[in-house]
């Protein structure tokens, strides 16, 4: 199914402010993990602004849609979007990294309304939008107390899960060998409702992701774990959506899923494309910085 | 014969592992948030489990990295997981994972990890050092419960309680029943086993069934020696490590565990910031354990690392001396 040409570049065009938020956190310490951001900013820019079920007048909904930020140093990126979305006013962005803001360093559950995970510690956060989305299943058959008003409704047409548990990983962390013990639980207890997109920037810190310790065939490790899996362009917003859309339908074939969308890191401004930046600072960043603001027209 | 806190009536041995199990399927039956979170290990009744409540049975296998991390999740969306395995996995193995994606945000998980000096399966199973590990990690709440009434207790009082918590199921031979049912248990109080002027054991998990048998030995030589129980090892109970200071002015502490970051480090920093007192703390120097049997005839690793009642004896004689020496100075 394609999208229309409209919502396509209303996304492109709200994935460039979003970007411009960024910037503004960048400026805030002349800091910030400015590679992996931009190469994830196209998805989260898809999921939040036009994807997932998130209501922003109330982040705690229970029935919103879960997203986790595995690669929770690129929260940058989910910040400009809570931005976006009106959960906080824009003046946040200039309090990143600040002692006390709900913008923390690493994406933090109780600083931040909207953020389901706290994360940081790479290669977890499969794990935990696992067991969220075994919640989903489990509210299902044991139906706490409080769940017969709330849930109950929906059981009987089980067309849509409750809520759907999203995952946003990096390629590096899937080094970790509890991505892959967190693949086989899904793919256990069978979590439709489980989708994980992998930015695969191809870098990592210290090199090519493949170099530090080689991740490929990465398409069919998933497969072979039980998942399904489809790959895109992490860029191609149209690509994006489809993707995000195929996998809601796919929902009741009993099989988690995974998207792989192929990035670049530092996407969108060629200073960080070409330095495979991974934690930018100071004059490094602000040049980067001064293109990207540049090139985007600094439509805050 | 020695006199006794209200609540003690010493018996015959009793495994503490019923008590959890019991404790564990009351809880199951009134709370349906509770879940079992295995690690391939077993469960406490696991059979009643099975036959009774399958759906809240989350088997994870081996893999506590990712059990750990589910059941944070699970905890998020309002459940009550408890992990069940040795506490060298469930938290050793898992370290980070704990830290990281339940303490960090304080969800209600509970660990059930056994631990202790003592076994047959060696140097890996008999692990020491849980306590240390455990005790400088913020919002986790440590129970070392000491016989079977006490761990039926520290169980019920773990899953009514919001937020992370940690029980430790001690290998160790099997302690004495001391307690009586309506013994009262509160998370972060000690409980005063008997009253002393000489010295005091702070004793927690199976230690406590020494230093009673020590008491006696202790008596005959005329000590009057008092005993503290010390089954919560995170918050400790300052006041009553204060207050036993001010009694006896000596402190033994006796634990199933390294005597580095545990117990005895713990008292002797409340002891030191606030009424400093002369102290010797028995427990695992600083080394790892073997495989030993245990029966009632022979049990070498009991002999090995000093844990006898008897070795309590000496301890607090050592004790009571640097006292007497202290007030020589004065």
């Amino acid at each position: 199914m394609a999208h229309n040409d409209a919502l396509v570049a209303e996304l492109e065009a709200k994935s460039n402010k979003l970007r411009n938020h960024c910037f503004t956190q960048f400026c805030t310490f002349e800091q910030g993990h400015a590679g992996g951001t931009m190469s994830i900013v196209d998805v989260v820019t898809a999921l939040y602004l036009h994807h997932i079920k998130f209501d922003a007048k109330d982040p705690d909904w229970p029935e919103r849609d879960r997203v986790v930020m595995s690669k929770a140093h690129c929260c940058e990126a989910i910040y400009a979007a809570l931005v976006e979305l009106g959960v906080y006013p824009e003046e946040t962005l200039g309090t990143y990294y600040c002692y006390g803001s709900p913008f923390q360093g690493h994406a933090d559950r109780w600083s931040t309304a909207g953020i389901d995970y706290s994360g940081g510690s790479l290669g977890q956060g499969l794990s935990f939008a696992a067991g969220m989305a075994y919640a989903e299943k489990l509210k299902m058959i044991l139906k706490p107390p409080g769940a017969e008003e709330t849930f109950l409704p929906r059981y009987i047409k089980r067309f849509d899960p409750l809520y759907r548990s999203y995952c946003i990983l990096g390629d590096g962390e899937l080094h970790e060998g509890q991505v892959w013990e967190a693949a086989m639980f899904a793919n256990k207890f069978k979590l439709d409702n489980l989708i994980a997109i992998v930015d695969y920037n191809k870098w990592s810190l210290d090199g090519p992701t493949n170099d530090v310790m080689p991740i490929e065939p990465l398409m069919d490790k998933w497969k072979a774990f039980g998942w399904w899996v489809t790959e895109i362009d992490g860029h191609d917003m149209g690509q994006i959506l489809d993707a995000l859309d195929l996998s809601n339908r796919m929902y009741g074939d009993n099989r988690p899923k995974c998207i792989i969308a192929h990035t670049v890191k530092g996407y969108g401004v060629s200073h960080w494309e070409t330095r495979r930046m991974h934690l930018g600072r100071g004059e490094e960043m602000m040049k980067g910085v001064r293109e990207g603001r540049e090139k985007y027209g600094d439509v805050r | 014969m020695a006199t006794y806190g209200k609540h003690i009536q010493i018996g015959e041995p009793v495994l503490p592992a019923k008590g959890i199990e019991k404790a564990l399927k009351a809880g199951a039956l009134k709370d349906p948030r509770i879940l079992a979170v295995l690690e391939d290990m077993g469960f406490p009744g696991i059979d009643w489990w099975t036959e009774n409540m399958p759906e809240r049975m989350v088997e994870v296998g081996i893999a506590e990295q990712n059990g750990a991390v589910v059941a944070g999740a699970l905890a998020a969306e309002g459940f009550v997981p408890v992990i069940y395995s040795f506490l060298f996995a469930n938290v050793g193995r898992a370290l980070n994972q704990v830290r990281q994606s339940i303490l960090v945000d304080r969800f209600n998980v509970k660990f059930i990890g056994r631990e202790g000096a003592w076994g047959e399966v060696g140097i890996s199973h008999n692990t020491i050092e849980g306590v240390g590990f455990s005790r400088v990690l913020p919002n986790l709440v440590i129970l070392n419960p000491s016989d079977v009434v006490e761990a039926e207790k520290a169980t019920e009082a773990m899953l009514q309680y919001h937020g992370p918590v940690l029980l430790r199921q001690e290998s160790s031979p099997t302690p004495v029943r001391v307690f009586t049912d309506d013994y009262p248990f509160n998370i972060g109080k000690a409980y005063w086993v008997k009253e002393g002027s000489d010295a005091t054991i702070i004793a927690t998990g199976y230690m406590l069934t020494e230093a009673i048998a020590a008491i006696d030995l202790l008596e005959a030589e005329g000590l009057d020696v008092g005993i503290l129980n010390m089954c919560t090892l995170k918050p400790l109970d300052v006041g009553a490590i204060i207050e036993a200071s001010e009694r006896s002015g000596a402190i033994v502490t006796a634990e199933n565990a390294s005597i580095i970051g545990g117990l005895g480090e713990g008292v002797a920093a409340v002891l030191a910031e606030n009424l400093p007192a002369p102290m010797v703390r028995v427990g695992i120097e600083d080394e790892f354990s073997q495989s030993g049997l245990i029966t009632p005839e022979r049990d070498d690793l009991k002999i090995h690392f000093g844990l006898r009642a008897e070795d309590l004896v000496v301890s607090v004689k050592e004790c009571i001396a640097k006292k007497e020496r202290l007030r020589c100075r004065d």
